[in-house]
């Protein structure tokens, strides 16, 4: 009976550390369960915070490409009258673009505009308002964005519109522009290589006087291998202290001294485009200001 | 049937993994590689044909040609593309996807999970990039970013479920 009764115990003790095991077993199993859900929630948790910080602040990087104030920016600068281009003429252009005999630009068979700036740099800033309106008479553009100049720079916070997603589209020219930065001069767009060999080649002495090899100088634009312009056309300082909607209200009065800048270098980069396309077309080529403006090209 | 399967849960080696885990993660193994070698070949030539929008926020192209396409950011032979790096991964996944490897070996299984954990952690830096430095969504990119979390979804959840060896 005693023997039996100890046959009993061992047989207990067996299944009782057996279930211990399978509890075990059980726990383990569950908590691997659980860690694999928490892994999986922790990731789905980081992108909706990244979401929702994205969306309660808008840009990361100070550029209001969402604001819905720039599309109107954008409608007013590629729509300023010929009548004011007209009376405007060369304004106070300061630094119109130069002739050179350099490399033929293309793309689709158009001679190409190419653009290459940063979004912190305030001589850019400038230049983008005189290259949109200018190339909005020979085409459309679409998507433009809206951002200011670095803070820590001369002429801070000048505000602009920004090349970077915008697109273009024209019969007769074509355009890359390329925002090689952001206002806080972290990395942006990257030219395709044979853009970039362009502006090694004409980002340096002869063509820009004072620029340094591997400095490329920005605001760079060269017009299809026949006209170059580096720097900003005006005087940036006009901006100074103005919003978007300012510049773009004040190019439609040619009294203003934003719309003799601004206006007047669109129409010195209209009379360089023009010696792209042929005259073309001819409404825009053959218009006042912009023949008054081509005697300005150097 | 029940007898075989409780035997096998007690030695560790019932059928792993579950039925489903197989075919659904070479599929999706299998649609992250094609969506990552149509983004590398746009990438190759310039994506002038890149089926996306290019109005607001969405735009492809913006962020395929930005610096952030790059890793690390930037251009030039040390900065090997996004979408390149992309479909290497998915060459490297759809293998270990293969439905015959699976519970082949120990460390294949675990690779698997670890390579699939290391490209979770590849989406979150290009999802923090196109929202923070691009302010551009590519949804090529984000449709390969949801095949990605969802397959490392799928492999982890198997791996949890992989029986425990009980010691006898």
């Amino acid at each position: 009976m005693a023997q039996r009764t100890a046959k009993q115990r061992r047989a207990d003790n067996a299944r009782q550390a057996k279930l211990a095991q399978l509890k075990a077993a059980e726990r383990r199993r569950r908590a691997r369960i659980w860690s694999v859900f928490g892994a999986i929630g922790v990731v789905v948790v980081i992108v909706l915070i990244m979401v929702g910080v994205k969306l309660g602040t808008g840009s990361g990087n100070d550029n209001p490409v969402s604001n819905a104030g720039a599309a109107k920016v954008a409608q007013q600068v590629t729509s300023v009258p010929a009548s004011v281009f007209a009376k405007i003429g060369p304004g106070t252009v300061s630094n119109p673009p130069k002739a050179i005999n350099g490399q033929s630009l293309t793309q689709d068979g158009k001679p190409k505009v190419l653009y290459v700036g940063g979004e912190f740099c305030p001589y850019c800033a400038a230049e983008r308002w005189a290259v949109v309106a200018a190339l909005s008479r020979f085409g459309t553009w679409s998507n433009l964005g809206l951002t200011t100049s670095s803070s820590h720079d001369v002429f801070p916070d000048t505000p602009t519109l920004s090349f970077h997603g915008a697109s273009y589209t024209s019969d007769h020219v074509a355009f890359s522009g390329f925002e090689t930065t952001d206002r806080d001069q972290q990395p942006l767009d990257t030219l395709p290589s044979a853009d970039q060999k362009i502006l090694n080649k004409y980002g340096v002495e002869p063509y820009v006087p004072g620029a340094q090899p591997g400095q490329p100088p920005i605001p760079f634009v060269y017009f299809g291998g026949k006209y170059l312009s580096s720097g900003a056309s005006y005087d940036p300082g006009v901006l100074k202290g103005l919003t978007h909607s300012d510049v773009a209200k004040a190019m439609h009065d040619p009294s203003s001294d934003v719309a003799k800048a601004v206006d007047g270098s669109a129409n010195a980069i209209s009379a360089a485009v023009c010696k792209l396309t042929d005259d073309k077309p001819a409404n825009v080529c053959s218009a006042p200001g912009v023949r008054a403006a081509a005697a300005k090209l150097q | 049937m029940s007898t075989t399967r409780k035997a096998s849960d007690e030695t560790g080696t019932a059928a792993w993994p579950a039925a489903w885990v197989r075919p659904v993660a070479f599929v999706l193994a299998v649609l992250g590689l094609v969506v990552s070698a149509y983004l590398t070949f746009e990438h190759y030539t310039g994506s002038k044909t890149l089926a996306c929008s290019e109005n607001g926020v969405v735009n492809c192209s913006a962020v395929t040609t930005s610096s952030y396409a790059y890793l690390p950011p930037g251009a030039g032979s040390w900065h090997p593309p996004v979408a390149l790096l992309g479909l290497l991964f998915f060459v490297a996944v759809t293998v270990l996807c293969l439905p015959m490897l699976w519970g082949r070996s120990r460390g294949l299984d675990l690779l698997r999970l670890a390579a699939l954990g290391g490209g979770v952690l590849m989406v979150l830096w290009l999802v923090y990039a196109e929202l923070f430095k691009i302010d551009r969504i590519c949804l090529w990119c984000t449709s390969v970013h949801v095949i990605t979390v969802v397959l490392f979804g799928v492999v982890a959840v198997a791996e949890a479920l992989r029986p425990l060896p009980v010691d006898r």
